[in-house]
């Protein structure tokens, strides 16, 4: 047998007493053998079984076996699915919002086959998704409704509820202002408790608190939508806030008595024609000024 | 229809068998693959809790690769904090002193080579070779338990030794 299987068969322990004997006629004994004893120095620190046990034992008490390992995926999933849910119903029940600025007109389609125009500086909400279920919207400011036939249709403004099923219509509500025009159908109105029933023609007009009676109108839309404002027997300044929100400009109106009552309309496309229509009927003089417009009487 | 009854190991009784069959194969095999100054009992601890926690998902005959695999993988983890520790500082240990200083003085240089020279083996040769010169293992039990052949485990032991010997040379 040659060295080299002698040395193999060394390092697996596996020797005969005869090959022992051959093994140890070989120069490499001696070395091997120094080699052998000096690995010995380097033995693994003693691992006491029984020790490591109980300390193993002692730690698992405080982690006690996972039986339950389906319930932390089923958290997991049913993390997910309610995020999924929350946002579906968040982004579903958000609700929809327009507004215009001064001087800024917009049409509506809604998500049936009414229309809304809102005039300026007004604002609607309404919920796209619960729309088929509920015809609601709110109302700041001026808007002319044409209103598919269907379930009832609700427009809320901050003073007084407009009802109608299927109709063509007019709501301005402005600071201690509250009108509503009914042009074709039937609108019913709530202001405060009172519920009015308004036929084509008929307007329900509220200015400080107070109802006031008017006589029908003939048209068939309002003026606005056409480009022009028109005022019967209206106190100038409600004119005046009209004006300044069609053409966002500020009136200074000195000492001219606001209450007098206005019949007329102005245009708003050309701001000067306009000033002359709202200031000749009252034997005013007016001057611009950085956006300011100066009214004096004569 | 046969159905294993025992298809995992999360009853005590059966885990602390198996805790006391290859506790100490796992420590010898950490010891010596990354030395004793990365805690190799602390990880052996560590290993089984893993396995404890995992019990219902591991199969008996892949519980040993299995804690091996995270005994080693734990080991992985911790030198990778710790890549400035790597050096194998295995202190010999001293079990008799009455000899003269001389031959005291030789053997320390002795050892001191001999630590340098297997700290300069591969993890896979020192692994293998260790478990058999030290802990007397045969080549089949240790191919058993690093999970290769046993042809491999010889060349590996046999490399290791050629390759000591040549280094204690030179040095």
């Amino acid at each position: 047998m040659n060295r080299e299987d002698l040395i193999q068969k060394w390092l697996d322990n596996a020797l005969t007493t005869e090959e022992f004997k051959a093994f140890k006629q070989l120069e490499d004994y001696d070395e091997l053998m120094a080699l052998d004893n000096g690995l010995k120095q380097f033995k693994a620190q003693d691992f006491n079984t029984d020790l490591e046990l109980q300390r193993l034992t002692n730690s698992l008490k405080n982690t006690p076996a996972k039986a339950t390992s389906w319930f932390k995926p089923l958290l997991r999933v049913a993390a997910i699915l309610a995020i999924c849910l929350g946002s579906y119903y968040y982004t579903t029940t958000l609700d929809t919002s327009i507004d215009t600025l001064m001087a800024q007109k917009e049409t509506i389609a809604l998500p049936d086959t009414s229309t809304v125009t809102i005039n300026a500086l007004s604002s609607i909400v309404f919920n796209e998704h619960s729309w088929s279920d509920d015809r609601a919207l709110s109302l700041e400011g001026e808007g002319y409704f044409k209103v598919a036939k269907g379930s009832k249709f609700k427009v809320n403004t901050p003073v007084g509820t407009v009802t109608v099923l299927g109709t063509e219509f007019n709501v301005k509500q402005r600071t201690n202002y509250f009108e509503v025009i009914c042009y074709e159908g039937s609108v019913s109105v709530e202001y405060n408790t009172n519920v009015v029933i308004l036929k084509p023609g008929d307007s329900f007009l509220v200015i400080d608190g107070k109802t006031i009676e008017k006589t029908p109108v003939t048209s068939t839309t309002p003026s606005w939508i056409n480009n022009e404002s028109s005022f019967t027997s209206m106190p100038f300044k409600t004119i005046i806030s009209e004006f300044e929100r069609q053409y966002n400009v500020t009136f200074n109106v000195n000492t001219i008595n606001e209450e007098q009552l206005f019949t007329g309309s102005f245009t708003h496309n050309d701001i000067d024609l306009a000033l002359k229509a709202i200031t000749l009927p009252l034997n005013l003089t007016y001057a611009k000024k950085d956006g300011t417009i100066i009214l004096k009487s004569e | 229809m046969i159905k294993n009854l025992h298809d995992t190991i999360c009853d005590e009784i059966r885990f602390n068998t198996f805790f006391k069959k290859h506790s100490k194969d796992l420590h010898d095999f950490l010891y010596y693959k990354f030395g004793d100054h990365l805690n190799p009992k602390d990880k052996v601890q560590e290993a089984f809790i893993k396995l404890w926690e995992n019990c219902g998902k591991v199969k008996p005959e892949k519980a040993k690769s299995y804690l091996f695999t995270i005994g080693n993988n734990l080991m992985l983890n911790e030198v990778k904090h710790q890549k400035v520790k790597l050096k194998y500082r295995e202190k010999p240990q001293k079990h008799h002193t009455n000899e003269n200083p001389e031959f005291l003085m030789e053997e320390n240089e002795y050892l001191n080579k001999l630590q340098t020279a297997i700290s300069n083996l591969t993890e896979a040769q020192r692994t293998a070779f260790l478990l058999n010169r030290i802990e007397g293992k045969k080549h089949k039990e240790i191919a058993e338990l690093l999970d290769i052949s046993t042809k491999a485990v010889e060349k590996r032991i046999y490399g290791a030794l050629k390759k000591l010997r040549k280094d204690i040379k030179e040095l």
